[in-house]
């Protein structure tokens, strides 16, 4: 017996060991204990808010700002299903009951914009504690705070009332707030963006294609537009144009990126960065926006592809007679914005269709290219403080900021009412940038454009990529609302709403 | 099964080698024939020994002994496992003949149960055990497929045919939400952490499944989906057997069953009527189906053929003196019925156990293996499954050149409807190397000591090692993918796997009898470590096919290429105490505790205690005479059990520190936190309470056991899904209850003795759940894909979608019934408005959706039927499932009306015209994908059908000859019929027990079972076997 004393003694000893036993982290990530202490964990870390925009820029936002609106539609394959979810975006029939939607793009825009916010958060609720350079620090809590402003601007534009996070989420129950109002939300858009120029550095010494102070000015300036608080506005884009970081490129073509040149120009404010390449950092935009059916053959004309694939289910993003219609004579963003493909298996017409030329840049790899997106450009802050000098009656200085961008375009000094040529300018000089869906809204002229768009479409479907004998669907512009339902996979977790 | 008297007779062995020492005497030879007192006939391999010597043989096959004997004076003792062993004084005689009487109560059965055995008369809990002699002649290569239908309560479904894959093995029903449901399987005490596929049948003795919770409470947080242990082979005692097992078999797949598609004529036929009905030009190629005649390009049977099959076995047992050994090595080599699939197994096991003293015995064991799978990716949908494309490929599209050679892929023009571009998939198949080779090597050390009578201490070192290689390579000129024009860029993956697992287990046990008390106590610490390092390289744009090596790849996929390092750490103790009173009242305790690695650090050790109780009531005094009853026990228990299947690192809040970003063209490294820490996550509890009849009649010519059991499983193991306003999509959690119960009965009988026996053995189980609770505020969780729920009241993952009423026959039908707006018409699918608003809706809790199907079974069977008449034996097994049902999730493109693909057969009587409504079923081509799609995209219950199935799984007929010569003991001869038949409804494809996802996995989680997207065929199998013994 005295052995097995021994032996209960023995499993005593290999006991004590056992907590130590039982604690493995993994080998191959991070956890939370260990991270967010160091300056190039916080580099990291926001280098990681940045990502969510690659992807909801990559689709879901021109669907829901361009092609929801009388610039762009769809071109109808009528050889193809499931194409529903782009299809109500844009025929202004998105599903909803009692504020919920289930429309995959609505979602999608939802979701990235909170993961963008759940990463700024986490920045923001660490980087105090942390020990390093301020001047490091405040320029990753700068590019934090403007992508969370950014973030939650873009959320209050397109749903109006959302909940509000600023602190990171660390358990379940913290995980669903209650909708905070619209004017909860603008103020804190507001102090985030007003806090964040002082921390940023202006272009000239940030690394190219991060945020900078123009760019947070040039977001300050947006919400105060659509605030309709215009001299605050105009303080703002002044500030940007007097800080001489921004110049018009002389050629309109050129104020795009190329496919890895040309990113990052002197007209650039903001733009969401892609790199071609292998790393997941590409975009594929320029493919979402091809009509379909397309052989390789066309496909390859266009991208100049070694390996182009052919490409079916249905074009989106197409523009319309209506945008085409808008380019006045003479205008040179017409040929740089747009050209003209033809489809040898489509069932519309002779097969030749409108596309968007701004994104129409050569590269190597099928469905994978480097163009950057452009958010804001020089262009359109000349244009805002344009329509914030007009709306406090200072036309004549605001014709000078139009005429700018009208002389690059080759046009002569604009006519008629300046609210209205203002107006008329931005949807032609920012042209499938993602503002023409938004502008209607903040000006209060949406309803009345898209009604009116929509009985053109349905009285002439053939002109709107229809074949003959297809039309639009009964349920076609029966949803026109200027906000979006809030998700109903959001809905459903949220007993807020 | 062992004996107890084993251990006696080695003891008088040993002690009179002591007294053999001192005798001298002349020798005479006594010879004679044992028989069976039951049927007369002479009994092979029975011990005869002069008692107090270890002077002995055995009997030949015809029961014939011959032995020199030096003492005239003294006893022969017979002795054989089942019978009574008796002594017969030799008194001279040179002849000696002995009849053995069979005998089930003298020598108790002894069965393996959890770290250690016990006498099967006094066992408490539900346990089931198979002789492997029982499945010797079944010609697969995995032993759970021979099991298949053996095991009350044990289903086990063969989901896909890839040869030496797809056993799902599920016991009592238990399943999880997220958590794994596979059974514990325990190799000679070793609990594996890879599946048992690597084991070669031939080297088990036995299998033992533990079904309740007090058989497998001692393995605690592992034991909630039951525990398989598994013996491999030892010698018997006195004897060295040499045996050689061959056979060899030709498999193909059957006519009957396969998935009936239309063949050229029919679909150029239903081309033509779509252009017509559309009212537009028919293609040229359309215009006259006729041509077609005797044309078809039936891809599907183009990719399968006859294959071949061998299996080679040399087994040499000996246990002699004081050293017992087994080897095994075997060869099993089969060619896949689909083009270009091949599996081969080379394994080898070396068991040796030696007894240093009378005190000390120690162990060893080692059983390396090593296998290669090829496989080409057959299972799945368009992106993975090359059996599904050929299923989907348009008949007319010609397999080979007029020349004779094979075609590259087809294309037809855009105007014929062919929007997708078919491979040639004969060459997909023959060309993509999709390969794993696997090495396993399981070992053991023990020593064992026995300090005094009653006690032993027993310490063991367990090791695996498991290195898993997989290569993909798809050269430029073939692809798996439907719609990827040839030549294409080559891709590749290159996978590396490498396992080790340890386990020190330490183990005490002390028996005591002291009167009518029958005690024995167990106690013991085990500590176990494992260790996977994983890494995956993925590479495409190859500049040579031949280079087939990451330097020749133009490009890394970053995203495919990863590592990964998994690790876990179990420190358990656990104790048993087992207590009987005159032998008739049986009481057993049992707790396991365990630390885990696995549990949050707030909730790092769990306890698993089980209680149970026996009583041998045909041991009181008034059964103890009856002739007819030679066993009733009744049984009850009660425990809680562990499902530790929740991930390694789950508890934790993960940083992704591949979150990159770039800046201009500049790489920029990027981190997130993707997942919410959860300190308390713990193991899923399964409590679980049973109770069970074991009755044994007419001299146990009938034996019968029952059981039923109810249990309830809480704290599942789940990714609540959270608002992702929070920036994160779930929170991994244990929620939720369900609850468990069924009935489990199996009859075993001996109809004739004699030189005709027959036994038949039966079972039959029913299996029952119902979701209870799920998350706060969660009712339902939908599966992946949507077309199953999980919800609170109902059974786990049903199917669930619409429900169809035939078609609308004509404009008032329409007008009279709800709608899909702007989608519906007249001949489109008619679907049932299950929330009564009017309209037709999909999307959200609240729409017309509703349960259409189940995937569980009402109940499962087997029956295996043997008989032997004179040297001649015969064997039928039979299993069966009952009220199950698949999902056909293939039909979404198989009857995809715009004519994309190759369609069902039954396509051709759908709807045309409100003249010509065909049979109400298939709705009209009509309005494209806006009218079609609603039929095939939105799931209902056409895609649901009956998969209840009875298979006679094996027929198997023998022919022994015996004592051939001097140097063969005797040889046997067989042929076997494996899946000889399938009695079934199911018409979605050729294996009712399918369980196929998009993605070509077999099982997509419990959430979503019960999908056949279309998977690699099971075939029939003839085989030919050859046994010889020397």
């Amino acid at each position: 017996m005295k052995k097995i004393f021994l032996f209960l003694a023995m499993i005593g000893v290999i006991m004590t060991g056992c907590e130590d036993e039982l604690t493995i982290f993994p080998e191959d990530s991070l956890s939370v204990p260990t991270f967010y202490k160091t300056e190039v964990d916080f580099e990291q870390a926001v280098n990681g808010a940045y990502v969510p925009l690659r992807g909801i820029y990559n689709q879901s936002m021109a669907y829901l700002s361009e092609m929801h609106s009388d610039n762009t539609y769809y071109a109808r394959n009528t050889a193809f299903g499931a194409t529903e979810q782009q299809e109500d975006v844009a025929d202004f029939a998105i599903p909803t009951d009692q504020g919920i939607t289930t429309n995959n793009h609505v979602t999608n825009l939802y979701v990235t914009m909170f993961e963008i916010i759940a990463r700024a958060n986490q920045i923001l609720a660490t980087i105090d504690e942390a020990e390093f350079d301020s001047g490091p620090k405040n320029n990753i809590k700068g590019q934090a705070l403007f992508l969370r402003s950014f973030s939650y601007f873009k959320l209050v534009q397109f749903f109006g009332s959302v909940p509000l996070h600023l602190v990171p989420v660390l358990s379940r129950e913290d995980a669903a707030l209650p909708l905070a109002s619209t004017e909860e939300l603008y103020a804190q858009i507001i102090e985030d963006a007003q806090t964040a120029i002082p921390l940023l550095p202006p272009k000239s010494q940030q690394d190219p294609g991060r945020v900078t102070s123009g760019a947070a000015r040039t977001l300050l300036g947006n919400i105060y537009m659509v605030r309709q608080q215009w001299a605050e506005a105009e303080a703002q884009f002044r500030a940007v144009v007097n800080s001489n970081e921004y110049s018009l490129m002389p050629n309109y073509a050129d104020a795009f990126s190329g496919n890895s040149d040309n990113k990052n120009n002197m007209e650039s404010v903001f733009e969401v960065q892609y790199k071609e390449g292998p790393e997941g950092l590409n975009g594929s935009f320029l493919y979402n926006f091809l009509p379909r059916p397309i052989t390789a053959e066309e496909v390859g004309l266009i991208t100049q592809t070694s390996n182009p694939q052919p490409l079916n289910g249905e074009g989106n993003n197409i523009p319309t007679p209506d945008i085409i219609a808008a380019y006045e004579e003479g205008d040179l963003r017409e040929d740089a914005s747009i050209q003209y493909i033809t489809l040898s298996e489509s069932f519309w017409r002779d097969g030749v269709y409108p596309i968007i030329k701004k994104y129409v840049e050569p590269h190597s790899l099928h469905g994978n290219h480097g163009m950057n997106w452009p958010v804001y450009r020089y262009s359109e802050v000349l244009l805002f403080l344009a329509e914030a000098l007009e709306e406090q009656g200072k036309s004549g200085e605001a014709v000078t900021y139009l005429n700018q961008v009208r002389t690059r375009a080759g046009l002569g000094a604009a006519t008629g009412d300046l609210g209205e040529a203002i107006f008329n300018e931005r949807r032609v000089e920012l042209a499938f940038e993602n503002k023409r869906w938004l502008d209607l809204v903040r000006t209060g002229r949406a309803i009345d454009v898209i009604t009116a768009y929509g009985n053109r479409i349905k009285a002439n479907p053939n002109d709107y990529y229809y074949p003959i004998g297809a039309e639009p669907r009964s349920n076609a512009f029966t949803n026109i609302s200027l906000t979006f339902g809030l998700p109903a996979s959001e809905s459903s977790l949220n007993p807020n709403f | 099964m062992k004996k107890n008297l084993t251990r006696l007779k080695t003891a008088c062995f040993v002690f009179m080698l002591f007294l053999a020492c001192y005798v001298h005497a002349q020798t005479t030879t006594v010879s004679g024939t044992v028989t069976s007192a039951d049927d007369g006939l002479g009994l092979p391999g029975v011990n005869v020994v002069v008692k107090g010597t270890t002077n002995g043989t055995v009997t030949d096959f015809d029961g014939n002994y011959s032995l020199n004997v030096s003492d005239t004076n003294g006893t022969l003792m017979f002795s054989y496992i089942g019978f009574k062993a008796q002594d017969i004084p030799i008194n001279g005689q040179t002849t000696i003949n002995a009849v053995m009487t069979e005998d089930a109560t003298a020598l108790e059965e002894v069965v393996l149960v959890g770290y250690g055995t016990q006498i099967k008369r006094q066992v408490t809990g539900s346990v089931q055990t198979i002789e492997a002699q029982e499945l010797a002649d079944i010609p697969v290569s995995q032993i759970t497929q021979k099991i298949q239908g053996r095991l009350a309560g044990v289903q086990i479904n063969q989901t896909t045919g890839k040869p030496g894959q797809g056993m799902s093995v599920r016991i009592r029903g238990q399943l999880s939400v997220s958590g794994g449901s596979d059974p514990l399987y325990v190799i000679d005490g070793f609990p594996i952490s890879g599946g048992i596929n690597a084991i070669n049948p031939d080297e088990i003795e036995d299998i033992t499944v533990l079904k309740d919770a007090a058989s497998t409470s001692l393995y605690g947080s592992r034991a909630a989906n039951g525990v398989v242990l598994i013996t491999t082979k030892n010698g018997t005692v006195g004897q060295t057997n040499v045996s050689l097992n061959t056979s060899t078999g030709m498999q193909y797949v059957p006519q009957r069953g396969r998935i009936e598609m239309m063949d050229a004529v029919e679909f150029a036929q239903f081309k033509k009527e779509y252009y017509e009905d559309q009212g537009d030009p028919v293609p040229d190629i359309f215009q006259d189906p006729s041509q077609y005649e005797g044309k078809t390009n039936d891809w599907y049977d183009a990719m399968l053929r006859t294959a071949p099959m061998q299996n080679y076995n040399l087994t040499i047992t000996s246990n002699k003196d004081k050293l017992k050994t087994a080897v095994v090595a075997g060869v099993f080599l089969q060619d896949g019925v689909v083009l270009n699939s091949d599996y081969e197994r080379y394994s080898l096991r070396v068991n040796l156990d030696y007894n240093i003293s009378d005190k000390v015995r120690v162990g060893f064991n080692v059983a390396p293996s090593y296998i290669v799978d090829n496989t080409p990716r057959t299972d799945g949908s368009r992106g993975t499954g090359i059996l599904f494309n050929a299923l989907h490929t348009w008949p007319i599209m010609p397999i080979y050149n007029p020349d004779g050679s094979r075609t590259t892929f087809n294309r037809f023009p855009a105007e014929t409807g062919n929007i997708f571009s078919y491979a040639n998939w004969l060459t997909s198949a023959e060309q993509i190397t999709n390969e794993t080779k696997d090495v396993n090597i399981l070992s053991n050390a023990f020593i064992e000591y026995e300090p005094i009578d009653g006690l032993t201490i027993k310490s063991s070192m367990n090791a695996e090692i498991y290195n898993r290689e997989y290569t993909f390579f798809s050269p430029s000129t073939a692809t798996y993918r439907i719609n990827r024009p040839i030549p294409t860029d080559a891709e590749a993956i290159w996978e590396d796997r490498k396992d080790f697992s340890y386990l020190n287990e330490n183990l005490v046990t002390y028996t005591k009898n002291l009167g009518d008390h029958d005690f024995s106590i167990l106690g013991g610490f085990t500590y176990q470590k494992f260790r996977r390092d994983f890494s995956r390289v993925a590479a495409d744009t190859f500049a040579d096919d031949r280079i087939a090596t990451i330097q020749g790849a133009a490009n890394i996929n970053r995203g495919g290429t990863y590592d990964q390092v998994q690790e876990w750490s179990l420190v358990s103790f656990l104790s048993r105490l087992t207590y009987s009173y005159k032998g008739k009242y049986l009481l057993t305790g049992a707790i396991r505790r365990d630390g885990s690695s696995r549990f949050g650090s707030e909730n790092r050790w769990g306890n698993f205690p089980s209680v149970s109780a026996g009583w041998i009531m045909s041991d009181e005094a008034f059964l103890e005479n009856s002739e007819k009853i030679s066993l009733l026990k009744l049984r009850a228990s009660y425990g809680v059990t562990g499902n530790n299947n929740i991930g390694n690192y789950t508890q934790y809040a993960l940083i992704d520190n591949t979150v990159n970003a770039v800046f201009g063209n500049d790489f920029a490294p990027g981190s997130a936190v993707n997942s919410l820490s959860n300190p308390n996550l713990g193991w899923e509890t399964t409590k679980q309470f049973d109770i069970g009849l074991d009755l044994s009649l007419f001299n146990d010519r009938l034996a019968f056991v029952y059981d039923y059991y109810t249990k309830n499983t809480t704290n599942l193991l789940y990714n609540v899904q959270v608002p992702r306003e929070s920036g994160f999509t779930n929170f991994s959690d244990n929620i939720g209850e369900i609850h468990f119960w069924g009935h489990e009965f199996s009859v075993n009988t001996v109809n004739t003795t004699g030189k005709f026996r027959w036994t038949t053995n039966a079972n039959i189980s029913f299996n029952r759940n119902e979701v209870v609770a799920l998350a706060e505020g969660i009712d339902r969780v939908y599966g992946p894909g949507g077309w199953h729920i999980t919800k609170v009241g109902e059974p786990f993952g049903q199917f669930y979608g619409h429900l169809s009423d035939g078609v609308y026959l004509n404009q008032q039908d329409l007008d009279s019934s709800p709608q899909v707006p702007g989608r519906s018409t007249v001949g489109s699918i008619k679907l049932i408005d299950v929330n009564g608003d009017g309209i037709i809706t999909r999307g959200g809790d609240e729409d017309d959706r509703a349960i259409m199907g189940n995937p569980f079974p009402d109940f499962t069977y087997g029956i295996t039927n043997n008989i032997k008449y004179g040297n001649w034996d015969f064997s039928i097994v039979g299993t069966g499932s009952q009220g199950n049902e698949l999902l056909v999730r293939h039909l979404y493109s198989t009857t995809n009306l715009d004519g994309v693909f190759n369609l069902l057969k039954d396509v051709k009587y759908r709807f045309r015209s409100v003249e010509n409504p065909g049979r109400g079923f298939y709705g009209t081509t009509v309005g494209g994908g806006n009218v079609t799609g609603i039929e095939r995209d939105w799931i209902n219950d056409r895609f649901v059908a009956d998969a209840s199935f009875f298979n006679i799984r094996n027929i198997t007929l023998g022919y022994t000859l015996n004592g051939i010569d001097r140097f063969f003991k005797s040889a046997r001869i067989y042929g076997s019929v494996q899946n000889a038949y399938i009695f079934t409804k199911y018409w979605g494809g050729p294996n009712p027990e399918i369980s196929v996802q998009n993605n070509g996995q077999g099982d997509g989680g419990n959430l979503a079972s019960g999908v056949d997207i279309s998977g690699y065929p099971v075939p029939r199998i003839f085989s030919l076997g050859l046994n010889f013994n020397f």
